[in-house]
Parts: structure tokens; sequence; C-alpha cells
């Protein structure tokens, strides 16, 4: 007995004199009067914003039309995943590796793919949004590989009802950190695949018509100014504006017109866009993306 | 006699006789009648010569017999006389020298010629030979005198005729003898010679005594008187034994009929009656019932019909009148393997003696050592059959020595010669012959005694096949009787006329002897059945009556305290422990060995790169832990398992001490716990040190200290109830697989048989199961004060709780009252079940919840209980509802918001928050401990909500305050209205579940269920 009420005792000092942390009072005073409630932005607004960001399979699925080929050092390694520990960081990244798995999806790289389901998976989780990805069904598709396209089409179509989700919750700051992340991923491997390919035109033109969505982007971050990370990744963003300042996009409007085609009506529109874009202006961008994407990333 | 002492002998004669004149015929005729009795004929004469030549007897023929009484002793013969006292000093035990002397005083006096020069010679013989001076004066005595009456010593005993002493320090003993036996008790060597002064032909061991010589009375001698009479040596013993003759001692033992469990009779119709100062033998065939009949006398067994009195006291209902009084030798050695010669003795004196001081102790112990003579032996570990330190007969001389030690008054030994030498066996039998002497009734089973042995008892208990007794009383008779029973022709002669042995196989030929057929062949008959044999020994013998004292029986047992037995106990146990070295060594090796093993193996380049190990993505860890509970349940489990099995025996001889059993169990205790600590810790401070789990090795080891704990009283538990240890160590795989399936870890508890599971409660049977409550303690504990997860744990609660309710809650119970409103009129019976149910489910969610912002003035009772129902409270519900999904969504993002800030705020303060959660944080555990993978978040399960997800961040909700049960990998537990960490409460439990063991095992109530068990099991067959 005599042991025991010893084992007791150095138990119970071992376990008090471990707090080298500061204490929670600590923390509550730290806390200054910001409010910690959301931007109280509203839904409709946002809503509509993030409906126009395209989704990184739209990108992506140029990337594999361009005829570039696969290349899993342009993506954010699935072994980054400990580095992500706060919600904002697990949000952007989510989104990150969403594209990333598109990617691998289009290329048909599945092997790649598995694993960028479970960091999904695991952030998911992390962000209490685990419930979109029933690892059971994932689970039960990975042991045949013949299963992955579906696998990878599940997880594609999740993606979009996470943002639904999201923004029902009212957490729609994660909704519009998880649609930059995979945005800024989807630049940085179109921005990569187009130095690799200068004279595909189209790349190009995709990368100058981002200035579009950066925009809204940013208009977006406005509402977030209190959050401090938010803020910090704003300002980024704001560099980058600057690049894309010095591009211009011009709309030339036409009316649109009607033709019959086999015998069904056609509505042709014939106004046209032209994107006035440099080999500097592609490379400027390209360094910017790539730094906060590095910064986003790590 | 070797021939070198018969010639000193010769020679010390004839210096004697020559002395004061010369050789006298008698003294001749002695000397020749003394080589007639040692020597063969060729041989005698050659003596005679020598005798002869020394003492000068044909030289002297001539000379006158006047001028003998004044010659003084040569120097010459003095120096030779000398010379050889010397020479037999030196070659005879003091035993023979005393007959020697006798032998010289005989000489002296068959002439009658006690002259200055031949005492003195005498004399100085006997100082020589280191006799006391007073010893030799009673000798002298003894030897010369022809009157009873100025033999006034306490050593005398005189038989005669008359009711008187002649004498007043002398003993009397009435017998019909013409003339006087008188008999010599020589102390010092406890040795007896008797002398007849008388007339008639009387009768020792079967040869005539001369009148005035003096004979050797050895042990089973017997004096026949020529009517009839007997004088037995152990009746005169006790009459001289003056120790024997204060003892107060009665035994009585009647048993009607004695049967065992399976109905087969194994004793009928015995009764002894015994007084102190009895050696008795036990014999049989085998299967007769020997060892029976001593357990039964010894109180072992109940006697079925009849009973076992000490001085009127019954043993099994007065137990503790006669505590202590009685010994017992089991014929197994009941010797402790791992302590030493001394040791053993030792504990058992300790144990015995509470008051004695500690050196009176150490010098007892000693004291019987030397009595057994094993003082030179003392310090050499006992060791056991296989690995034998000491031999056989001193192990037997051991087991005799630990119930010596204590003097109870009453010993029972089974077969203590089985497997000795003959002369260990005769050692042994000596012994108990003296203890018999000092006033002990000693009970003994013998089987084939020899016939040195077969006298030394003082009666013999013959029985026969069934549990007849065929005989009860002196043991050289018992021949006589035997053959006389059969008409066999020397049926007079008990022993050999001229050799004196006796033969005491021929008593079962006799019983057994079997029918011969027409052809000489021995048929499967018996000439003589065990039942007529007792007919004729129950007619020809009634058992003698014994002085019934009321007093209570002698004792010397004094017990030390419960508190001091526990100690005393603790100690031997501990010394016992450490001087088994394969033990110690495989005990403690164990555990650091397993975890270097475990730990090992489950060890590998985790990271998410698969570069370097790192603690938070190590998916083994919680079957880490689980094998870890595992591994300290086994070796709790093997560590106690044969504990008291090996014990069994020793607890055998020593129930006769009414040690307490609380005592014997805590030492057990203490060295198992202490044992099971340092197990455990080795092997958790190895085990986390391998995996690099921190912070958690105090508390991990509290749990599995506290299993193992358990472990170890379960083991005792069956330890105490099983008879072998191959039994045990069968039992434990069905003590530790549900232990493993249901733990909670390897089958899901929401996916058991239906008969057992409730979801979203730990099954009942699961509860029962130790591993279950150290599993949920551990990861409980790991995962809510890990280093890093204690600053979040809070918030993330927080978090998860408005999470559920914003997430799932809220929509499901929204649903629940679409359906009340849809179905509001409804009159379908099953519709109307689907309602009550949704009333009740609503009813209980809302009548919990804080937020009711919006419903505050309803009446839940009256809504949901009573008819209370209706559109319009639906519709405020149903409003009611988004404000409460708003409320928690708001809720849930304050508590996200905080976290964040926490971690920031952590960062300013310096903190690597990635470092510490891949250092502190487990992934897989916190994955098992939040039950992510579980598909259904919500469920109703009988008329109930219950969540799956999260349930470390939820808390207990009772029904009542006795409802203790949560679903596994709850943060605390509700048991009477106080919340208690899962850590503490779970570690209460098992404690609790260690206690309740123990009482099961203080009270032996397994031992007695399996007794039960086997009773019915064991149809009666004959």
């Amino acid at each position: 007995m005599r042991l025991i009420t010893i084992g007791i005792v150095v138990f119970l000092l071992g376990s008090c004199s471990s707090g080298k942390k500061p204490d929670e009072q600590a923390f509550l005073e730290s806390l200054d009067s910001t409010n910690t409630a959301g931007p109280g932005v509203d839904e409709e607004v946002i809503n509509s914003i993030l409906e126009q960001i395209p989704s990184p399979i739209e990108i992506s699925m140029l990337l594999k039309e361009s005829g570039s080929k696969y290349n899993e050092t342009i993506l954010n390694s699935s072994n980054n995943l400990p580095k992500y520990n706060s919600n904002y960081k697990k949000a952007l990244n989510l989104g990150v590796y969403g594209t990333d798995l598109g990617y691998t999806n289009i290329f048909g790289r599945n092997q790649d793919g598995i694993k960028y389901i479970s960091s999904i998976k695991s952030l998911a989780d992390e962000l209490n949004i685990g419930q979109f990805f029933d690892i059971a069904t994932i689970g039960r598709l990975a042991t045949n590989s013949k299963n992955l396209d579906s696998l990878l089409l599940i997880t594609t179509m999740n993606f979009n009802q996470i943002n639904h989700y999201l923004q029902s919750q009212s957490r729609d700051n994660l909704s519009v950190l998880l649609l930059t992340g995979g945005w800024l991923e989807a630049m940085q491997i179109t921005c990569q695949t187009a130095a690799k390919n200068p004279d595909n035109a189209e790349l190009i033109e995709t990368i100058g018509e981002q200035k579009i969505i950066l925009e809204q982007i940013m208009l977006l971050f406005t509402f977030y100014q209190g959050d401090e990370n938010m803020a910090g990744l704003s300002a980024d963003l704001d560099a980058l504006k600057k690049a894309y300042d010095k591009i211009n996009i011009n709309y030339t409007y036409k009316e649109s017109t009607m033709e019959i085609i086999d015998g069904v009506a056609v509505i042709k529109d014939n106004s046209t866009t032209t994107i006035d874009i440099t080999k500097e202006n592609i490379e400027e961008i390209k360094n910017i993306i790539d730094q906060i994407r590095t910064k986003v990333i790590s | 006699m070797s021939e070198e002492i018969l010639k000193a002998l010769t020679q010390l004669f004839a210096i004697i006789s020559k002395q004061d004149g010369g050789v006298s015929d008698n003294e001749r005729g002695f000397a020749l009648n003394f080589f007639q009795q040692e020597l063969e004929k060729s041989a005698v004469e050659e003596y005679l010569n020598l005798y002869d030549s020394i003492s000068g007897y044909h030289e002297q023929t001539g000379k006158h017999v006047d001028d003998r009484s004044n010659q003084p002793t040569s120097v010459k013969d003095s120096i030779r006389t000398l010379a050889i006292c010397k020479k037999i000093n030196k070659t005879l035990t003091q035993k023979q020298k005393v007959v020697v002397l006798i032998k010289i005083v005989e000489l002296v006096s068959s002439d009658k010629q006690f002259t200055n020069q031949r005492m003195e010679i005498v004399n100085a013989v006997s100082t020589v030979f280191n006799i006391l001076q007073e010893e030799y004066r009673l000798i002298e005595s003894f030897v010369v005198s022809e009157k009873v009456s100025s033999l006034d010593f306490a050593d005398i005993l005189i038989a005669d005729a008359g009711n008187e002493k002649s004498a007043p320090l002398q003993k009397h003993l009435h017998a019909h003898v013409d003339g006087h036996l008188v008999f010599l008790h020589v102390s010092s060597v406890e040795m007896y010679f008797v002398k007849y002064l008388g007339k008639d032909a009387n009768n020792l061991n079967g040869f005539i005594m001369k009148p005035g010589r003096v004979y050797l009375f050895s042990q089973g001698s017997i004096i026949k008187t020529p009517d009839g009479g007997a004088l037995y040596y152990s009746d005169l013993i006790a009459d001289f034994n003056e120790e024997i003759q204060t003892i107060k001692l009665s035994f009585k033992a009647t048993i009607e009929e004695f049967t065992f469990r399976n109905g087969v009779v194994g004793l009928r119709d015995v009764k002894i009656n015994e007084g102190p100062g009895k050696l008795i033998g036990i014999m049989g065939a085998s299967g007769a019932g020997k060892t029976t009949l001593l357990n039964i006398l010894a109180g072992l067994e109940k006697p079925g019909k009849g009973s076992i009195k000490i001085n009127g006291f019954d043993i099994h209902t007065d137990k503790n009148k006669v505590e202590g009084v009685i010994g017992y030798v089991a014929q197994d050695d009941l010797l402790i393997e791992e302590l030493t010669v001394y040791q053993n003795l030792y504990y058992n004196a300790k144990l015995c003696f509470a008051k004695v001081p500690e050196s009176e102790i150490q010098e007892r112990v000693m004291k019987v050592l030397r009595d057994l003579g094993l003082d030179h032996r003392k310090d050499l570990k006992v060791g056991s059959i296989l690995d034998k330190q000491i031999s056989g007969g001193q192990r037997k001389r051991l087991n005799i020595a630990l119930e010596l030690i204590r003097e109870p008054a009453i010993l029972f030994l089974d077969e203590p010669t089985s497997g000795l030498s003959s002369r260990d066996s005769e050692n042994v039998v000596d012994l108990l012959k003296e203890l018999s002497l000092k006033g002990k009734l000693i009970f003994v089973v013998i089987h084939q005694p020899s016939s040195d042995i077969y006298k030394m008892f003082d009666k013999m208990v013959i029985m026969d096949t069934g549990g007849y007794p065929t005989f009860y009383g002196n043991p050289v008779r018992a021949i006589t009787y035997f053959k006389k029973a059969t008409n066999q022709v020397d049926s007079n002669r008990g022993q050999c006329e001229v050799c004196g042995n006796v033969n005491p196989e021929q008593i079962f030929n006799i019983i057994e002897a079997r029918v011969v057929d027409e052809y000489g062949q021995p048929t499967n008959k018996r000439k003589v059945t065990p039942m007529q044999w007792h007919e004729m020994f129950k007619s020809q013998f009634k058992p003698s009556a014994v002085e019934d004292t009321r007093e209570e029986p002698p004792k010397t047992l004094q017990l030390p305290s419960r508190l001091k037995q526990t100690i005393i106990f603790t100690t031997r146990n501990f010394l016992s422990k450490i001087s088994n070295r394969q033990y110690l060594l495989i005990n403690l090796l164990e555990a650091p060995l397993l975890a270097i093993l475990l730990a090992f193996i489950i060890k590998y380049k985790s990271a998410p790169d698969g570069k370097e190990y790192i603690f938070r993505y190590n998916e083994n860890l919680p079957a880490f832990m689980l094998m870890a509970i595992i591994v300290a349940l086994f070796m709790g489990l093997t560590v106690s398992a044969e504990e008291i099995i090996r014990d069994r025996k020793i607890l055998k001889r020593e129930s006769f001490l009414n040690l307490s059993w609380s005592s014997y169990l805590f030492s057990k205790l203490a060295i198992l716990f202490l044992l099971s600590a340092i197990q455990t810790f080795t092997f958790i401070a190895i085990g986390n040190w391998i995996l690099e789990i921190q912070g958690m090795t105090w508390s991990f080891w509290l749990i599995l200290f506290t299993t193992s704990c358990f472990a170890n009283v379960l083991g005792l538990n069956i330890s105490a109830a099983f008879n072998s240890a191959v039994t045990v160590y069968i039992l434990i795989p069905l003590l530790l697989i549900p232990q493993m399936i249901l733990s909670g870890v390897i089958f899901d508890f929401d996916k058991l048989n239906d008969v057992l599971s409730t979801k979203g409660k730990v099954p009942v049977v699961a509860d029962m199961m130790t591993s279950r409550w150290a599993y949920e303690a551990m990861a409980v504990h790991q995962f809510r004060n890990n280093e890093y997860q204690k600053g979040y744990y809070d918030y993330e609660r927080e978090e998860s709780r408005a999470d559920f309710k914003s997430a799932y809650l809220a929509d499901e119970l929204k649903n629940r009252n679409q359906f009340l409103i849809d179905n509001l009129q409804s009159k379908n019976d099953s519709i109307q079940k689907l309602i009550s149910i949704n009333n009740h489910i609503l009813y209980i969610e809302l009548i919990n919840e804080p937020f009711k912002e919006g419903i505050a003035q309803l009446n839940l009772k009256d809504v949901f209980v009573g008819a209370g129902y209706s559109k319009e409270i639906g519709k405020q519900l149903e409003s009611y509802f988004d404000i409460y999904k708003k409320h928690y969504q708001q809720e849930y993002n304050i508590n996200a918001a905080l976290i964040e800030k926490k971690m920031s705020f952590y960062e300013q303060q310096g903190f690597d928050i990635q470092r510490e959660k891949n250092e502190f944080f487990n992934e897989s555990l916190s994955d098992l401990v939040r039950n992510i993978s579980t598909k259904e978040r919500i469920m109703e399960y009988n008329g109930q909500l219950v969540q799956n997800i999260n349930p470390v961040f939820q808390s207990p909700k009772p029904k009542n305050t006795f409802d203790y049960r949560t679903a596994f990998f709850f943060p605390e537990k509700n048991f009477l209205g106080i919340t208690m960490t899962t850590f503490s409460f779970n570690l209460i439990v098992i404690w609790i579940m260690t206690l309740l063991l123990y009482l099961t095992l203080y009270f032996e109530l397994l031992r007695r269920f399996v007794d039960i068990f086997e009773k019915v099991n064991l149809p009666v067959k004959k």
C-alpha cells in the first residue's frame, strides 16, 4: 500500500509540475475586445460571388486538353498534412488538395489520388465536415483500382456539397478559404504548365481571365478584414492584383444572332473578349502566385 | 561389539577381578557367562584365556586367601585401566558405556567383594566414561543392592504385589509378581534396566530372567509372569516419567461410520482412547483407510457419524479450545522449497510464538535443528524434489521439526518413513519415541516397519480392507494374537528367540491369507474376511478407558496479531521469492522484454512522407494500449495463479495453527502488488519511451497497475479454488479472451449481438470487464490530457456540442416536428405510434435544452406528454428550431474562433504548435475516441436520440442517480450525483471489482462453488 501511495503522490507531483504553458487565465486576458462573432455579411452576397468562381475541375480539364504532361511536383504533397493545425490553414489546404485531387483524377493518376482523398478526409474531419466522406464507402472503393474513377467523382462532388454546407452553417469564411485555396492551386498549376508550354495561347488566356475572379475573391476578403489570417492573405492577394492591373481585358459587345442548325434554333453570342497579356506579365503572376501558395501550403 | 572393545573389556574385567587377592570363581564364572553371551563357542576359549592370563587366575590357586585385602593396586594396573578406558571412550557411545559400567559393577558384585581397590577402579572407570557421580552411585546401588528398601532414588521403580512404596523417593507399580522387579532409569542416556529379585521364572522378551541379573529393558520389551501377567515397556516408561503424569490429556475418537463423498464407506466402528506419552502406529493393507483414519483423527476431515474429542472438547465444534494442540505432518513435504532449512523453521516459529523474544526463538530453532541433526545443514536451501539440496531423510526430519518446534500435544504423521533409508527411518521414529516419552501423544501411519521400529510403538492400530479395525494394542502382542487366531504352532512367540526380532509382515500374511483351491493355487477369496476379523477383534478387545479431563489441553501456541502475522508471512514470502532466481528473473524481465518486443515491432516511419517516426501518426497506438492492458492482465494472472496452489500443503499444515487467512492473503497481495507495480512500471516506462508517448507514464502506469492488481486477486481466486496448476493455466484463456472480446477495441460495442448491446451505451456484460474500464480510462486520459490537447479540449468540446446541435439535431428535431404537424389528424395506429415516439423525443430533447428562446413560455410537459400539441405550437416550434440552429452555429463559430485565437496566443508565447501536436497528439486515437468513422452520427434507439459522433466530447446524461452508464469514451461519468473524470471513475470501478474479488477470495466462494459443482457432476457409483 505504501508503494501505491508513493506512486500516487509522485504521479500528482508529476502532473502538477509540467505546467510550463501559460494558463487559461493568461489566454483569456489576452483576448481583447475584438468581437469574435461572424462578419455579418449577407449570405446571398457571398453565395453569388462564390458561384462565379470556377471549380478547380474546370481548370484542370483545360490543362489536360492542352496536352501537357502530368507533373506531380507542382502539386502540394499530401505529406504536408501535419503542418495544418489551424482552421484557416486546414480550410485553405482542403481547397488546395481538392484541386490536386482533380488534377490527378484528370490524368488518371489514381494512386496519388488516394493519398489526397485520405488527406482531404482527415482535414474535413477536423473541420467537422467529415460527414461528407463516408470512409467505409471510400475504403471499399479503394480496394479495387477499377473503382477509382467513381471514387474520385464522389470526392469531387462532395467538395461542392461541403461548400454549400459551410455556407448554410454560417461558416462561410471557411467556404471562402476553401475556394481560395482551390483557386490558388489551380492558378499555380496553370502557371507552371503555361511556363512549360509558352506557346499555348489558351492557357495564357485562362490566366488572364482570372483577373475577374481575383477581383471577386478580393471583394469577398474585404468582409473578413477582422480576421487576422484572412487579412494577411488579402494583403498578399493585393500584390497579385497589382500584377493583374497591368493586364487589360477588352470586351466588345455584338448583338447575338439566331441561327437554325439542323432544324434547331441556336443563339450565337457574337461578343468577343481580347486580353492583352505579355510573357512578362505571366512570369510576374506566376512568381507571385508561387509566393502566396508557398505561404499557404507551408 | 568389536573385537577390540571386547578385548578391552576382557582386560578391564581381569584387572578388576585381579585386585585384592585375585579372581574368585564367581567372577570368572561371570566373565565366562558374558563371553558366552557375546561370542561364538570357539572364541570363548580364546577370550577366557586372555582373561585368565591377565587376572592371573592360574597363578593364584595356591595362594592364601587372607592377604587379599591389603595389597594396593599396582601402578601398572592403574595405568593399564586408564588406557583401556580411554580406548573404550573413543569408540563406544555413551549408552554402550553405561552398559559396560553396569557389567563391571555386576562383575564386582558377583562375588560381593566390594574392596576399596576394586571400587576405586570401578569409580575411576565411571569418571573416565564421563558418567555423573550421582548416576554412578544410582547404578551401583541398583546392581549391588538386594534389598528393595535401600533403593531410595527417584529413578528406581519397583514392581511387586504390594501396594506401598518401600522408600519415599522410589516409584512403585502394582503387579502380580513374586518378589520384586526393580527397574532403573538412567536419565542421561534415557535407558532402562531391569533386575529381578525373587524366585519365579519371569520371562523377558521370551527369555527366562535369572534372579539378581541385570537386563537391559529395551524398547518394546515385555516381561511376562508365569501366571500370564504382562508388563509393557511403554507402561513402565509412563510410570517413570513424571512429566507425563502431570500432563492432562485425553484423546477419544469414536467413528461409527465414515463415508467418502462418492458414497464408499471408508471407516467403520473405530474407537481410540489414548492419554499422553504414547506412540501409536497405524498399519494396514493399502486401501484400508490408514491415511483416512489419520486425517479424521487429526480433524482434517469430519468423522461422519462420530466424534473426536480432546479432553472432552470436540475438535470440530470447540475449535478454539483445541487450537494449536494438534500437529500434522503429511506424507508429502510441506516445505517452502525456496527457503533455507533454517528459514523454514524460523518463520514457522515466528508464527507460533508471538510472545517469545527474538533471541529465544532463534535459540529454539537451533535447538530443534540440533536435536534433529540438521544444524550443519541449516543454511542449505530446501530445494524441490528435482533439485535436491538436502537428503530425503533430512527433508522428512525438517517436516517433523516444523511441527516439533511448537510442541503440539498431539502429533499426527502420515508415513514419515516412506522413501527413507532404514537408518533414516529409525532416526525419525527414534525421535518420535523420544517425544512421546516427553508426554506427547503421537499417531503415525507406518508402512512395512522394520522389527526395531515396530517394537518402538506403544500401541498399534491395524486396519483391514474396507476400513475395519482388526487390532488395537501392544505391537508384539499383535503378532501372537493373529498367530493364535489362525492356530499357528508357535503362537506364543511374538519375537525371534535368538535375535528378538519381530516380523510385522507376518500379520498381513495372516490377515490376507487366501483360500487355496484344489490345485494348490491361491484364489481371490480370503480365508478370513475383514468383517470376520473385525468381529473377532470386537469380541476380544475392549478399548481401555482413559481418564477424561475436562481441562483445556496443554498448548504452547501464542499466535501473533494479524498485522504481525501479515508481516511474518510477507517476509517469508518475500524471501522465498527473491531466493528463487529463475522466478525473479523471469518475472522482472518479462515486462521489459514484452515492452521492447511490442513497442519495437509497432514503431514504424509513421510520418505522412514515410521518412521518420511521428507519434501523432502512429496508427498502432490504440492497439498498443490494448496490448498493454492485456499484458498487465496476463502478467497479473500468471504471477498469482499458482500462488495458493503451491502453498496449499503448507496451508494444510498451518491450518492447525488457526492462523489468520486474511493475514496470509494480505501477505500474498503485498508481494504480488509490489511485483505488479514493478512489472507494469517497467513495461509502460519502456513502451512509452520507445513509442515516444510523452507525459503519460504515471497515469498509464496507474491504470496498468490497477489492472494488474485486479488480475492478481482474480488469479488468487482461481488458485484458491482449483486443485492443480494445470487446471488454473487452462482457465487463464477463459478469463482473458472475454477481456479481449469485450474490451471495446477489437469489436465495436455497437456491433455486438443485439441481446447484449445497448446502442449508445457500453453493454452491461462489457462493464464486467476490467479491460474495458482500463482501456477507456487510458484512451480518454491520453486524448484529453496530453500536453497539446489540454489547451483546447474545453473549447473543442463546446465546439463539438454546438456543431452537433446545429448540424444534426436541429434538422432532426425539425423533421420530427414536421411529422407531428403533418399527422396531427391521423388516426392510423402505426402513425399514432410514431407520433408518440416523436413527442417523447422532442420532449426529452427540449426539456434538457438550455437555449429556449421563443418557446420559454411553452409548458413542454403539457405539449408533448399531455395532449397540448397543436398546429400553432408546431409552427412556433418550427421557427424555434431555425433560431436554435442559428444560435448553435454562432456558438460553434465562437468556439472555433477561440481555438484559433488560443493557437496564435500560444504561438506568440513561443510554442511550436505543430511540434507539440506531433509529439503529444495521436490521430488514430483521436479518430477512435471521436468515433469519426461512424456512419450514423445521430440515431434513434428505444425512443431516444443517440449521438454517436464525438463521445469524448459529450457529457453523461444519467437517468437516475445510479445510472453510471454512458457510451464508450465519454470523458466523464456520473454516479450518485457526483461527476468524475473517466480516469478516476474507471480506476475506482476496477478497485471496487478488485475488492469484491478479494471478498470472494476471503470467503472462498469460488472454491465452494467448485465443490458444489464437483458434487453434482460425480454421480454416486458403487
